[in-house]
Formats: structure tokens, C-alpha cells, sequence
């Protein structure tokens, strides 16, 4: 345990020294993202006349739906992305001869960067309801077990598409193509089953619930917090045995470390 | 006995290809490494070197075969196993370029198990060792290429691993970098007991660390020896006199009678090679020479380079020989 703890210790410091090293390439990014936002907000102001009819439509909801977008992005695209990095720098083989084994070193990275996704989307949360005027209810005690299910869900969708990168590599535009999916699923209200059981579908819109609705975490349907956890793992079981099918295949091809 | 820190038997590989013939990579190979030795896997492109470096690292999954590295199997018992090994793979960086040396050397050796603050002085030790020392701070990016090869293989050092496996780690680099690692390797078996195991196109630098070579072509072992023994084995015995100026018909004609002999007239000067099958011969030539008073420049023996060696060898298997080894 001393051992995993050591590995932790010493991802999360290699994290924070390239955050701290390459702080204005993490910076331009949150800009890049207000910027975005920027646009969108401007232009639904701009439409005459729209009023808005639900909590998906209002700017409250489209705010949520936003940093949702975000961490659904971050979280899935970290895994792939760290995946594709390692083996773009030539160290994904040296990971892979950790002694800890690769499970453990992506799991703990994914923790982490998953902290840095958390962190960021506070301080772009903080920007945007600053800018927007409209100020959402943060009830952490609510709101981190929802969104760390988000992230555990999205984590599934990074490792399956982590795994097919390891295979056919160069998979970056159906990688752009997932963003899009993406706000889709965060954004489509799980009004049927099949949409309910869509990834991160029914999370966000409790999310939705509890930033745009002002409830709490307990006000919410049990049958739906159930589902939630249910629809996170499930994700997260599937993409991990398909990254680890990927892996298989990449060993016995032997293009592991190919990039 | 040898104590073996490496033992792999009966490996073997094959590619699938799509659309062709599979590729058979690595085929039956067996080979033990042994502690504070440092053996050289010498083959020609596609001979199956890096495939086989990459089964031992526990990176590509052999069809059949075992590995035990200080008595682990690599696959079944990973975790145990990987302890012992560190690797520098060719064609990769291997650290990250982002980060200095020495978070580099911290982090690698956090990622074997290994506390930084505990090992503080070994890492200082590796710093100093590699002569890293000016550049402790720097990121791995800003370093020469042979600065960052050196960090490599420090890398690999300081996790404590036994066995280092070093896939070409001279390629690319300039003679005095690769002067530099050549003799960083020879004190890293020599005072640190540890076993190195490097796959290299470059003889120069086989023959001057390696004291044990394993030749491979089209994925099976044609020799392993010590590299001297090899060196003996191919060894022609061979004299070449050198002549002054040109000589007599009659010397020439008595002296192409000789079995073995090669004469050649250069511009001022007579060379003359003389295969040693038969000892006598050498002074049946030197009686030659006297008897008409030939100025002798020089008499020199013939030496094969280990170059010579590895193509000998190769050109054998190529051509149906039998595997050469003393095993």
C-alpha cells in the first residue's frame, strides 16, 4: 500500500510540476474556454425573442450544460490523451515496466487530472456566472459525489478510445467527433430509457437539478441516484475491458509504444 | 556457477501480417544472462533483436517460451519481475523531456517501487556518475543528445534494477558521447554488479564492452560465445610481408608455389599474404626472400576486427552453416 501510495505521490507531483512549468499554456485553455462561452452567451442573447422554457434552455442551463460539456471533455480525452502522449513521447513502455503495473499508474493519473478538471471547471464556473450575472447553487456536499460520476462515466468512454488508439493509433478525428457526441449526451434531457442510460445523460440533467433547480442531493430520486452510480460503473467496467482487450492485441502485435 | 539473472527459453514469435505471410521474428530462442556481465545480442536489421529485448521487458507477448528474470516469469509474476528490470528502448526518448534530470530520476525511480527521499544519495551518486552534475536543473529537453541517452541510462540505473536492457544505445550518438557511455557501461557491470544487456549495430562498441556476444539472423541464435572466443575462432593467422620494390621472375614463380600465399605488385612495393595453415611455410617464404637479398619494409599479422567476425559468421548462416557456439 506504502508503494501505491508512493506512486501517487509521484504522479501527482509530475502533475503539478508540468501545471506549475507550462501554467500559461493551462491558462490559455480556461481562456479559450471563457472565449467559447463568450460567443455563446452573446449569441443567445442576441436571438429576439427566445425566451427561455426550461432549465435546459435558460442561460442557467446552458451554463451547467457548459461546464458539463468541460469535464465530460477533460475526463474522457485525459485518458485517451495521456495514452496517446505517453506513446508520442516514447515513455508509454516505461510506465508499462513500472512495477505497480499500467492499471494503477493511469488509474491514479486519471484521479488526478481528474482533480485539476474539478478545479479548473471552478474557476471557470466562477467566470461565467460573474459574466452572466447568474449565480448557480454550488452545494459541494451534492455536487461532488454527482460529478465525480460523471467523470468516473466519461473515464469509461477515455479508456475504450484509449485502447482503440493503442491499436489504430491515429484516431484524433473521431476523437474530435466524441466532443460533439458529448453535448449531445450532456445536454439531451433523459426523458427515455434509452437516453437514461446514455453516458452522463441522467447525471447531468441531476446536475442540472441541483445547480440550476437549487435541490440537494438527497431531494433527488433515489431510483435515479441508483441508476446514475449504475451507469458510471457500468462505463467504467466497459471501457476498461475493452481498453484492456486493445492492450492484449497491441502486445501481441507488438505496436505497444508505436505512435 | 554463473548466477543467472536472466533466463529465457525456448522463445518464440511470429507476426500476423494482413494481406501476407507471417513473420516469424523470433524463432525458439533460448539465452541466459548472467550477473555483472554485460552481453551483447548482436544481429542485422529485422534480426529479431529488438522483438526479443521488447518479450524479456514484458512489452510484446511471445507466442511460447519463458522468461524468468532473477527467477520470475515476466508475465506471470509481472510486478516481481519488473523490479529487477530497467530498460532504455531505441527509437524512444524513455524520460520526459518536460521535466529536469533529477525529476526525472525521482520520478522513475517512485514509478519501481523506489522512495526518491530515500534514495536521495543514489541519485545524487547517478547525477554525478553520468556527469550530469552541471545540469541537474535543466529540463531533459534543453540536454544534448548524448546528455539525454546518459539520463536514459541513468534512469534505468537508479530504479536498483539488476538487469538493464539497452537497445542501441550508441545510435545517434557522436564519438565522444559514445566513448563516454561505452566506458559508463563497463564501470556499471564492473563496480555496480550489474548485468547489461544491449543490442547494438556498432561492433566497435560490442568488442570493447561485451564480454559475451549472441548473434542472431532471421530470429534464431547462429553463435553465442565469449567475444573473444569468437574472435579465435575466426582468427586466420595470417602474415603479410611488405616488400621494397618489385621481384624477380624466378622469386615470384617460387613463391606462388607456396599454398596459401597472395602476391601482389603495388606501385613500388611487393605485398605479400600468407595464409598460416602450415607453419613452415612462414619460413619457407622468409628463406625465399633472403636468398635473393629482398629488403623486407615490414612483417606484420594479419588481425580480423570483430566486424569482420559478426559478417563471417552471418555469411556462414546465411549459407546453410552450422550455429557456432560454445554453450
Amino acid at each position: 500500500m506504502a508503494k501505491k501510495w508512493l506512486l501517487f505521490k509521484q504522479l501527482a507531483i509530475k502533475s503539478w510540476i508540468m501545471f506549475r512549468r507550462y501554467f500559461f499554456n493551462s491558462l490559455g485553455g480556461i481562456i479559450t474556454l471563457y472565449v467559447i462561452f463568450l460567443v455563446i452567451f452573446l449569441g443567445y442573447k442576441g436571438i429576439a425573442g427566445l425566451g427561455p422554457t426550461d432549465q435546459y434552455l435558460s442561460i442557467e442551463g446552458i451554463l451547467v450544460g457548459y461546464i458539463l460539456w468541460y469535464l465530460a471533455l477533460a475526463a474522457y480525452q485525459d485518458v485517451a490523451y495521456t495514452i496517446q502522449n505517453e506513446a508520442k513521447q516514447g515513455t508509454l513502455e516505461q510506465l508499462y515496466m513500472s512495477v505497480h503495473g499500467f492499471g494503477w499508474v493511469i488509474g491514479f493519473q486519471q484521479i488526478i487530472n481528474a482533480f485539476y478538471s474539478l478545479l479548473i471547471a471552478g474557476i471557470l464556473a466562477f467566470f461565467l456566472m460573474l459574466t452572466t450575472g447568474k449565480w448557480l447553487n454550488i452545494d459541494l456536499l451534492s455536487l461532488l459525489p454527482l460529478l465525480t460520476l460523471e467523470l468516473i462515466c466519461f473515464a469509461g468512454v477515455g479508456f475504450a478510445l484509449g485502447g482503440l488508439m493503442l491499436i489504430f493509433k491515429r484516431i484524433d478525428s473521431y476523437m474530435q467527433i466524441v466532443q460533439f457526441v458529448l453535448i449531445f449526451f450532456v445536454a439531451a434531457p433523459p426523458s427515455n430509457w434509452l437516453l437514461r442510460l446514455m453516458p452522463g445523460t441522467l447525471g447531468a440533467s441531476l446536475i442540472q437539478k441541483v445547480m440550476n433547480g437549487g435541490e440537494a442531493l438527497w431531494q433527488l430520486a433515489w431510483q435515479d441516484l441508483l441508476l446514475t452510480v449504475g451507469v458510471a460503473l457500468a462505463y467504467l467496467l466497459l471501457g476498461v475491458a475493452i481498453y484492456r482487450i486493445c492492450e492484449r492485441k497491441a502486445m501481441k502485435s507488438g505496436t505497444l509504444g508505436h505512435y | 556457477m554463473a548466477d543467472t539473472i536472466l533466463k529465457v527459453e525456448n522463445l518464440s514469435k511470429t507476426y500476423k501480417v494482413r494481406k501476407s505471410a507471417p513473420i516469424k521474428a523470433v524463432d525458439c530462442i533460448s539465452l541466459e544472462a548472467y550477473r555483472g556481465e554485460i552481453l551483447g545480442v548482436l544481429g542485422p536489421n529485422g534480426a529479431g533483436k529488438t522483438t526479443t529485448v521488447k518479450m524479456i521487458c514484458g512489452l510484446i507477448k511471445p507466442d511460447s517460451g519463458s522468461i524468468l528474470i532473477n527467477g520470475k516469469d515476466n508475465f506471470k509474476q509481472r510486478s516481481a519481475a519488473m523490479e529487477h528490470i530497467s530498460a532504455v528502448l531505441e527509437g524512444n526518448r524513455n524520460i520526459y523531456w518536460r521535466l529536469t534530470v533529477r525529476e526525472n530520476l525521482e520520478f522513475f525511480a517512485g514509478l519501481k517501487g523506489k522512495d526518491p527521499r530515500a534514495i536521495k544519495k543514489e541519485i545524487d551518486y547517478y547525477i554525478d556518475f553520468f556527469g550530469l552534475g552541471t545540469k541537474k536543473n535543466e529540463t531533459a529537453s534543453k540536454l544534448s543528445r548524448g546528455m539525454q541517452q546518459k539520463l536514459a541510462i541513468a534512469v534505468a540505473m537508479v530504479t536498483g534494477s539488476e538487469l538493464v536492457l539497452l537497445d542501441e544505445p550508441t545510435l545517434g550518438l557522436d564519438v565522444k558521447a559514445s566513448y563516454d557511455i561505452r566506458d559508463l557501461l563497463k564501470q556499471i557491470a564492473a563496480e555496480n554488479g550489474r548485468t547489461v544487456l544491449l543490442t547494438s549495430h556498432d561492433m566497435n562498441v560490442v568488442q570493447d564492452t561485451c564480454q559475451r556476444v549472441i548473434i542472431i539472423n532471421s530470429g534464431r541464435i547462429i553463435a553465442q560465445d565469449k567475444v573473444s572466443n569468437l574472435m579465435r575462432l575466426f582468427d586466420v593467422k595470417a602474415f603479410k610481408f611488405v616488400a621494397e620494390g618489385r621481384l624477380s621472375e624466378n622469386l615470384k614463380q617460387a613463391l606462388t608455389q607456396i599454398p596459401h600465399l597472395a602476391l601482389v605488385e603495388e606501385e613500388v612495393d611487393t605485398i605479400i599474404t600468407l595464409n598460416l595453415e602450415e607453419p613452415r611455410n612462414f619460413y619457407r617464404v622468409v628463406e625465399l626472400l633472403g636468398s635473393e637479398d629482398v629488403s623486407l619494409l615490414s612483417i606484420n599479422r594479419q588481425e580480423l576486427n570483430f566486424e569482420q567476425v559478426f559478417m563471417e559468421i552471418l555469411g556462414r548462416s546465411e549459407n546453410g552453416g552450422e550455429k557456432m557456439a560454445a554453450l
